[in-house]
């Protein structure tokens, strides 16, 4: 089954290094004022590799 | 090449893609954008059809990110992985025969001088492995001999990845891979070396794992490239669908080969391009 990131906006610091780790454009976005990231999970491929980075443990891909 | 050519022709506006309006309107051209911004910016079209996972989407992403002057910037792709994604680029491309990118970029480079003696035009090659240390190496060498004012950047995905999984140059002695089963029986050819050797004034290998470091090192192959003479950066990009790794642990992968030596970050710089680099770098600190 496809599962596309998502995000908890409680956890999330808006530090970035989702953003530098994934390798679609526009996936994932930084909302600047929330200081949170928001995922485009129609586009999202699931590869995972922002839920390994993030620091915070604010994402995942498991459903 | 103005930065005009990024606006949408009158009357075309409402038929052109959401995607593209959203790139003339949000994209680099123009502003001191880089790799800190990403997020905020597009560097790319979207749906590109590289892999989940794969690293050299990854480096594709931050080298758009990191080019000092995207809009004055043609890329120069090779058959691979690579020119899947080059459709989607936001920079002016061409997509050369199978290793002959350096010879084209050379061409290119110099017809761009003489058609715009007072602007700066940068030609950058972004090739991998197979094109790069195999197939066109002739051409690659022959262009760092002759000092041509390029940068190439190569992805090493340590494969030909895009025709099933056949060992390349730059792959690993002893990887075993879909199309050489019996493991590879060579060592990885030490490209950045030989480029140094062969007269590049600016040499460095990077990975994805630090992309900070690598908008800075592309950045500085490309002011090198412009100013003293051709430049060469190589980017490990894994490959999780010939590797057969899961693609959330490409960057894990590319930080355990750092960690067991097979994969440095490297940064070789000659005394020309380091005065002039200096020079810039001061610069921008007194700003």
């Amino acid at each position: 089954m496809y599962v596309a990131a998502r995000v908890d906006n409680d956890k999330c610091s808006g530090c970035k290094v989702c953003i530098f780790t994934c390798p679609d454009p526009n996936v994932i976005k930084l909302n600047k004022e929330a200081k949170i990231v928001a995922i485009n999970e129609a586009r999202c491929k699931g590869c995972g590799l922002c839920v390994v980075a993030c620091p915070k443990k604010a994402l995942n891909v498991s459903s | 090449m103005s930065k005009n050519i990024f606006r949408i022709s009158p009357g075309f506006e409402d038929i052109m893609p959401d995607e593209y309006k959203e790139l003339v309107e949000s994209g680099p051209y123009g502003k001191d954008l880089g790799v800190s911004d990403m997020g905020t910016f597009k560097e790319l079209l979207e749906e590109h059809p590289l892999c989940a996972g794969c690293g050299l989407a990854l480096s594709l992403r931050l080298i758009l990110a990191s080019l000092p002057n995207p809009e004055d910037t043609v890329i120069v792709g090779s058959t691979g992985c690579s020119a899947l994604a080059f459709p989607q680029v936001a920079v002016h491309n061409i997509h050369s025969l199978f290793g002959n990118q350096n010879a084209v970029a050379s061409g290119l480079k110099r017809a761009l001088k003489l058609r715009f003696p007072d602007k700066v035009k940068d030609v950058v090659v972004i090739a991998g492995d197979g094109a790069t240390a195999d197939i066109g190496l002739d051409m690659v060498m022959q262009s760092w001999f002759r000092s041509e004012s390029i940068t190439t950047i190569m992805l090493d995905n340590e494969a030909y990845a895009n025709t099933g999984g056949q060992e390349s140059g730059m792959t690993q002695q002893g990887a075993v891979m879909n199309m050489a089963p019996k493991g590879k029986n060579f060592p990885k050819i030490s490209l950045p070396e030989i480029a140094r050797e062969a007269g590049c004034s600016y040499v460095a290998s990077i990975s994805p794992a630090q992309p900070k470091r690598l908008e800075k090192m592309v950045r500085r192959a490309i002011l090198t490239a412009r100013e003293v003479g051709p430049s060469y950066v190589q980017i490990f990009s894994p490959c999780p669908t010939n590797y057969k790794f899961k693609p959330q642990e490409t960057v894990s992968r590319i930080k355990q080969h750092q960690k067991e030596g097979h994969y440095q970050t490297k940064e070789y710089i000659n005394t020309a391009a380091q005065e002039y680099l200096a020079s810039i770098e001061e610069g921008k600190k007194n700003e």
